[in-house]
């Protein structure tokens, strides 16, 4: 070895985690045993996090664990976050039960993970836990228990913690509480209840009030609701001035439709799982809309298939083009080159 | 509504009980497949509902998608966008509930409903599962398709299946449509139901309901409403929207006071009711109606003073429409007209309902020219004209004797696209007949004949009309038409009939020729098909011939079948 | 060369190296003969010991001996060389590969200690040969990795691998990858390209790179006709023909299997029957067996199954099985049961091995509800042991090919493609498709 190597410090490793290397940083800890200070742990956790790679998260976890900074609160609440990110409520979870000093910010920080993940209803029960355990929520509780019952569909039970908020424990509802109730409503496609519910406010509607509105119009399709809160927002705050809509529309005014059936076994004989068809089935599923599919098939294409695919390319909107040993089928709005001989 | 947070949960849970979270079809699948390899995947109902995506669905490709749909929409080309849609299901990135939501809500604005209904079979079929908000849209669907009892069925399995509850928005929906179907008893019903699933009362259901007792004339059913939702709300109704109902309540049993006295708190100075467009329309609507109409033309000004786009909306087209109805209802039908142009000013646009409704009042009271004035004014605007809006000026045009400008309005219906009935045929083609236009009906005749099934009273008509005319040879042109037509039977009893028409000349025989005649052509036309599809291959070939270099077709040996192919190609090459 | 060889002997002139790596080379290119006196070959150069002390020599005896058959005798030789060069460990692999020891092939191709772009395409242009176009692909991929740079034998053996499975893709890639090359403007690639476009299904790229080529030969012409002719452009395909000619090349066996495709397409009986005298009269071309395939395939089209059969009866040799499936084809399609029948006898003569015309004589009978002769038909093949060859079908995604057989459900994506499926085939039936009776695949029945 050449003497000019100095060995690697915890400068490099400080070094790594700001370049954004996890792998790297935490090969450096488990080849060249460099330990890690508060602050690169606390820079390791975040970037797990974001790189939302659970297998990094969990071995940058042991090493803490090793470490004589393992009790810091702060830190610990900070890998109940990277495990959140990375999606693994129940390693955030794991983490949680072996605190010995939870503070009411180890409850948000579960509450929330779970709503993130879409664990709403494991939130919420995380928040009766805590109810139950005698801990007084605070303002702060009640925005991550609406995050909650946002993700879990859980309209009703919104409102009536929002109720129990002023009630029960005397917090008066902010603005961040009302918008977390609409997000509530947002989230769930509640959106003409939004629009009353804003009309209800008992302060006059803002234009992030608004902005909020349209993003949920915007979500759930509702293009004119969508065109409406703009305008409102725009208004209210002229920084904020966006496109025109276009509209339009003739009227055409149609009612023929008919629900269909078909029986069970017209659909066996329709399902035979011939080979192309599993192929193209699993081009359809791999590939963006509208895209030519190319098959190779190493036998003649049954006429049953052929008759099949023809009209599939119709009701996929591709041009599907089979190569059997034979010859080439281009099939394309319901029709083949080969002109149904083959 | 619930009592406690406990009981809330516990309802949907238990809604979401037979559920497990399944990674939705194919969305997922590479992200998915390693989950599913670390654990088997629970063995799920195949029949079970599944729980819609939540909006973190919407991102990436799917997210991308969405917002090329929505621009599709506002471009509204909604056949496309609904067209991509489908596609997208058979593609690696499959369309969220989210996207299809936003292609139905287009299709119901603008009554697409058998593309609607379509579409919504196949995202059913192709397994994305619904959310509320398109549980709300086939609702509202049903019910404006007038099928109310499909309604009530899917809200059937949406209480017994869906893993979500139904929101107060799909009550509004239904109750409204229930009444506007004359299904007051079922929407009454529905109300108590409202009421065991723990929802807040709500005013507007409330409104919906007692407009529908106002429609039967029941104002007990009127005034048990207000007060069962006075004394839910505790006492007090702030909510504008039930006081023009209630007022109607007090003029139908002639309470005139008690009415007017119920306006007064509704609107008066110290009143804390909120009133929304809506709310005013109905109080308008309550006295303009009763005699009250110098009222409502004050509470109307009341109304365009408050109004304050886009922060405060105090009046909407349908306050526009109240005061049309109300000046007509007066006679001072200039000053409907005056007020109808008005609605612009108001950032209101009228659509074609209410241009139908004012032309209709014109019509009916010798303003035809006032009347058409306005349906000039419709494109300007870029309302389209219904087929309603054409008969009405078509019928007035024929009262008023200028028959010539009625098949006008016929023919610009026709060439709009719109599809008039056979009745409204018939009223032309007797309309024109009448005043002696026998050429003309023929002609309207000849161009309906290929839109329109046609009836044998119909044909009778036309033909009884032609003889009449001394056209007995247009009669067997009608004739050979009516044996072309597979919609109607030529049986024995129409032979008769025509035979009769041409009796009178002593023709009746030729009937009986033309049938002949039509059953050689049906076979000729047969063979002609055929030869057709020769003569198409024969074109290729020609086609293909004059490529074929001489030279392989010069020097060669005669030799048996090749003789007649260089005779067809240089026959091709000649030709040309 | 021989005879000369054995006068030079008799004038007691000493034969040197360069003697024997002709003579050994004569040998391998006419095995026929080479298995005679290559080994005698080997016995006088052993004499001299210039087969294990002179590598040139040596290597030409491996060669004798791999192409002879004698592959065996030539791993001896290779062992006992006492100075290899790359050529020798080449040729010992191109001998392995030649007769299909591949394992072996690769086994040395491991331990050859230093690997040069031949070695490469000796393995690829084997795997090739053999129709191993995955393991070619992936012998590529490997090379790559490597990082040797291919010289154009391989891109020519890869590109063949492509337009074989029809990875556009990965064909696309290549023809990028030959763009930025010396040998870009080799005929030889430009026609593996055009075949390869052609064979993909891209007809419009074939004809571009068919267009840009700087100069063409009669393999350009033909790769471009046939591909047409498959891809069903009759008209490009017979217009090209045309041209061909007015260019001065003469057609040849392959440029009428071609136009004889064309006119087969169109459904142009008289045109086809021209082209075909005309190949054989003014052209003096013997027909092959391909060519009275087009003509069954001609006639079947037009539905003149009579006349069909008689080219098949009449034809100077047995029928094979793509000839008896045309015309069978032609029967299901109108349905023309006793013809099918009738072709039964010639079935039995073709390979037994061959299943597909079992299978659509049984799917004959079944269509029209005669379960009887299917089951006849089914009955027959089992006990003539015919195997049903599976179908497979294969989609390129990224670059990446995917094979399915039927009833598969070995892929990791299975449910959705199942779920894909369920979901287009009752589209379908809204559709108005109606699912024909036919007979599933046997080997479910067994």
């Amino acid at each position: 070895q050449t003497p000019e190597v100095v060995p690697r410090s915890i400068d490099d490793l400080r070094r790594l985690c700001q370049e954004g290397k996890a792998k790297e940083a935490l090969e450096l800890m488990d080849k060249e045993g460099v330990k890690a200070d508060a602050d690169c742990f606390r820079s390791l956790f975040e970037l797990c996090g974001r790189l939302k790679s659970l297998e990094d998260a969990k071995k940058a976890h042991d090493f803490f664990l090793q470490s004589t900074c393992r009790v810091n609160r702060e830190l610990i609440h900070k890998i109940i976050e990277m495990y959140g990110k990375c999606a693994s409520m129940t390693d955030a979870r794991r983490v949680f039960d072996h605190m010995l000093e939870k503070n009411i910010d180890s409850w948000h920080l579960m509450i929330n993970g779970y709503a993130d993940n879409g664990l709403g209803d494991d939130g919420l029960q995380m928040f009766e836990v805590m109810r139950e355990k005698g801990l007084q929520p605070n303002s702060e509780t009640f925005l991550a228990v609406f995050l909650a019952c946002a993700s879990a569909d859980a309209v009703e039970e919104a409102f009536i913690h929002f109720e129990s908020m002023k009630t029960e424990y005397g917090i008066s509802p902010g603005v961040e509480h009302y918008m977390g109730v609409l997000d509530v409503l947002g989230k769930c496609g509640h959106l003409y209840e939004a629009i009353d519910y804003i009309e209800k406010l008992p302060f006059e509607a803002t234009a992030p009030v608004w902005e909020a509105l349209k993003s949920y119009a915007r979500i759930h399709g509702d293009i004119d609701l969508e065109d409406h809160a703009e305008e409102l927002m725009v208004a209210l705050d002229p920084s904020k001035a966006a496109l025109a809509a276009m509209k339009g529309g003739g009227y055409v005014p149609d009612t023929r439709y008919v629900l269909h059936d078909i029986d069970q076994e017209a659909k066996e004989q329709a399902l035979l799982y011939h080979s192309e068809r599993l192929a193209i089935a699993y081009g359809l599923i791999s590939t963006p809309p509208r895209q030519t599919l190319r098959i190779i098939k190493n036998l003649r294409v049954c006429g049953d298939c052929h008759n099949a695919i023809k009209i599939m390319s119709k009701i996929v909107g591709r041009e599907l083009i089979v190569r059997d040993n034979k010859r080439f089928h281009h099939f394309k709005d319901g029709k083949c080159s080969c002109g149904d001989y083959w | 509504s619930f009592a406690t947070p406990e009981e809330a949960a516990a309802e949907r849970r238990q809604r979401k009980r037979r559920l497990r979270l399944e990674p939705p079809l194919s969305s997922l699948h590479r992200n998915q497949q390693q989950q599913q390899q670390q654990s088997p995947k629970p063995q799920i109902n195949p029949n079970a509902p599944k729980l819609p995506e939540p909006v973190s669905a919407l991102s990436g490709n799917r997210l991308n998608l969405h917002n090329r749909i929505l621009t599709l929409i506002r471009q509204n080309d909604l056949e496309e966008a609904a067209l991509y849609t489908r596609h997208s299901i058979y593609s690696n990135c499959r369309p969220t509930i989210f996207t299809v939501n936003a292609v139905l809500t287009a299709q119901l604005r603008q009554s697409k409903y058998s593309d609607l209904l379509t579409l919504h079979r196949f995202i059913t079929q192709a397994g994305v599962a619904p959310n509320i908000i398109t549980h709300n849209l086939i609702f509202q669907t049903y019910l404006d398709c007038r099928k109310p009892d499909t309604a009530m069925e899917h809200y059937k399995q949406l209480i017994n299946d869906a893993p979500f509850n139904p929101s107060p928005t799909t009550y509004r929906i239904l109750i409204k449509g229930l009444v506007d179907n004359n299904k007051l008893d079922r929407a009454m019903e529905l109300k108590e139901e409202i009421d065991v699933k723990g929802f807040a009362p709500d005013p507007v259901v409330y409104h919906y309901l007692m407009q529908g007792c106002i429609k039967n004339s029941d104002s007990d059913g009127v005034f048990k409403l207000f007060e069962e939702l006075k004394e839910k709300l505790g006492g007090v109704v702030e909510d504008g929207v039930v006081y023009g109902n209630l007022m109607k309540g007090y003029f139908m049993r002639e309470m005139e006071k008690e009415a007017m006295e119920c306006y007064d708190e509704a609107v008066g100075e110290s009143s804390k009711v909120k009133m929304s467009a809506v709310a005013y329309n109905s109080v308008l609507d309550a006295l303009s109606k009763n005699g009250k109409f110098d009222e409502a033309l004050r509470l109307f000004d009341r109304m365009i003073q408050e109004h304050n786009p886009p922060r405060h909306l105090a009046v909407n087209l349908g306050s526009f429409n109240v005061m049309v109805d109300g000046y007509c209802a007066q006679g001072r039908f200039k000053d409907a007209i005056e007020v109808f142009r008005k609605m612009g000013d108001y950032r209101c646009s009228p659509d074609t309902l209410s241009f139908n409704n004012l032309i209709d009042q014109l019509c009916k009271n010798g303003m035809l020219s006032e009347a058409e004035e306005l349906y000039g004014e419709m494109s300007e605007k870029g309302v389209n004209p219904d087929e309603f809006t054409y008969v009405l000026l078509m019928d007035t045009c024929f009262e008023e004797n200028r028959p010539d400008d009625a098949a006008e309005y016929f023919r610009k219906m026709v060439e709009a696209k719109l599809r008039p009935n056979l009745a409204v045929y018939n009223k032309l083609a007797d309309g024109l007949v009448k005043v002696g236009k026998i050429d003309e009906a023929k002609l309207f005749f000849d161009l309906m004949v290929k839109k329109l099934k046609m009836d044998i009273p119909s044909y009778q008509f036309i033909m009884k009309t032609l003889s009449d005319a001394g056209k007995l040879d247009e009669v067997l042109n009608v004739v050979d038409t009516m044996l072309d037509d597979d919609g109607v039977e030529f049986d024995e009893e129409v032979h008769e009939f025509v035979k009769g028409l041409l009796r009178k000349e002593g023709r009746e025989d030729e009937v009986g020729k033309l049938m002949e005649e039509k059953e050689r052509q049906k076979a000729e036309a047969k063979a002609k098909e055929l030869e057709a599809a020769e003569a198409a291959k024969r074109s290729a070939r020609a086609a293909v011939a004059s490529l074929l270099p001489s030279k392989l077709f010069g020097n060669k040996e005669p030799e048996t079948g090749s003789a007649e192919a260089t005779e067809n190609a240089s026959e091709a090459a000649s030709s040309e | 060369a021989l005879a000369h060889f054995i006068q030079m002997r008799q004038a007691g002139v000493e034969p040197n190296h360069v003697t024997f790596v002709t003579l050994l080379s004569g040998c391998a290119h006419f095995p026929a003969k080479g298995v005679l006196f290559g080994p005698s070959l080997h016995a006088y150069a052993r004499k001299l010991g210039l087969d294990t002390n002179n590598v040139m020599v040596g290597t030409a005896v491996i060669d004798m001996y791999a192409k002879c058959g004698g592959v065996d005798f030539a791993r001896l030789v290779f062992d006992g060389l006492d100075v290899k060069n790359s050529m020798s460990w080449n040729t010992m692999i191109d001998g392995y590969m030649k007769n299909g020891k591949v394992r072996d092939a690769v086994e040395l191709f491991e331990k050859m200690p230093k690997r040069d772009a031949v070695s490469w395409t000796v393995l690829i242009g084997g795997f090739v040969k053999k129709g191993q176009f995955e393991q070619a692909l992936e012998w590529f991929r490997e090379m790559q990795l490597a990082g040797v740079e291919p010289d154009y034998v391989t891109i020519i053996a890869v590109i063949a691998a492509c337009a074989d499975l029809g990875t556009l893709g990965l064909g696309l890639w290549l023809n990028c990858f030959v763009m930025k090359r010396d040998f870009k403007d080799n005929v030889r690639i430009s026609n593996s390209l055009v075949d390869m476009y052609s064979r993909c299904g891209c007809i419009g790229f074939a004809r571009q790179v068919f267009e840009n080529m700087p100069e063409r030969t009669l393999v350009s012409w033909n790769s471009m006709i046939v591909g047409f002719a498959v891809n069903g452009h009759a008209e490009e395909a017979l217009e090209f023909f045309n041209l061909m000619q007015k260019k001065g090349l003469k057609p040849d066996g392959v440029s009428f299997t071609g136009a004889l495709t064309a006119c087969s397409h169109a459904g142009l009986v008289d045109e086809g029957l021209h082209y075909f005298d005309n190949m054989k009269g003014v052209h003096r071309i013997t027909p092959r067996i391909e060519h009275y395939g087009c003509i069954v395939d001609l006639y079947s089209r037009a539905g003149r199954l009579e006349d069909a059969l008689g080219v098949i009866e009449n034809m100077p040799m047995k029928p094979n099985e793509v000839v008896l499936g045309s015309l069978l084809a032609a029967c299901r399609t109108i349905g023309n049961i006793s013809l099918a029948e009738r072709l039964m006898k010639y079935l039995s003569e073709v390979d037994p091995g061959v299943d597909s015309n079992y299978v659509l004589l049984a799917n004959i009978y079944a269509a029209a509800g005669r379960w009887d002769g299917a089951n006849k038909v089914r009955k027959k093949m089992k006990d003539l042991g015919v195997q049903k060859t599976p179908g497979c079908s294969s989609v390129e995604v990224d670059c990446n090919i995917h094979e399915f057989v039927a009833g598969d459900k070995s892929h990791v994506d299975t449910d959705c493609i199942y779920s894909t499926l369920e979901l287009l085939s009752f589209e379908l039936i809204l559709c108005g498709y109606v699912p024909e009776n036919i007979v599933r695949e046997p080997y479910k029945f067994d």
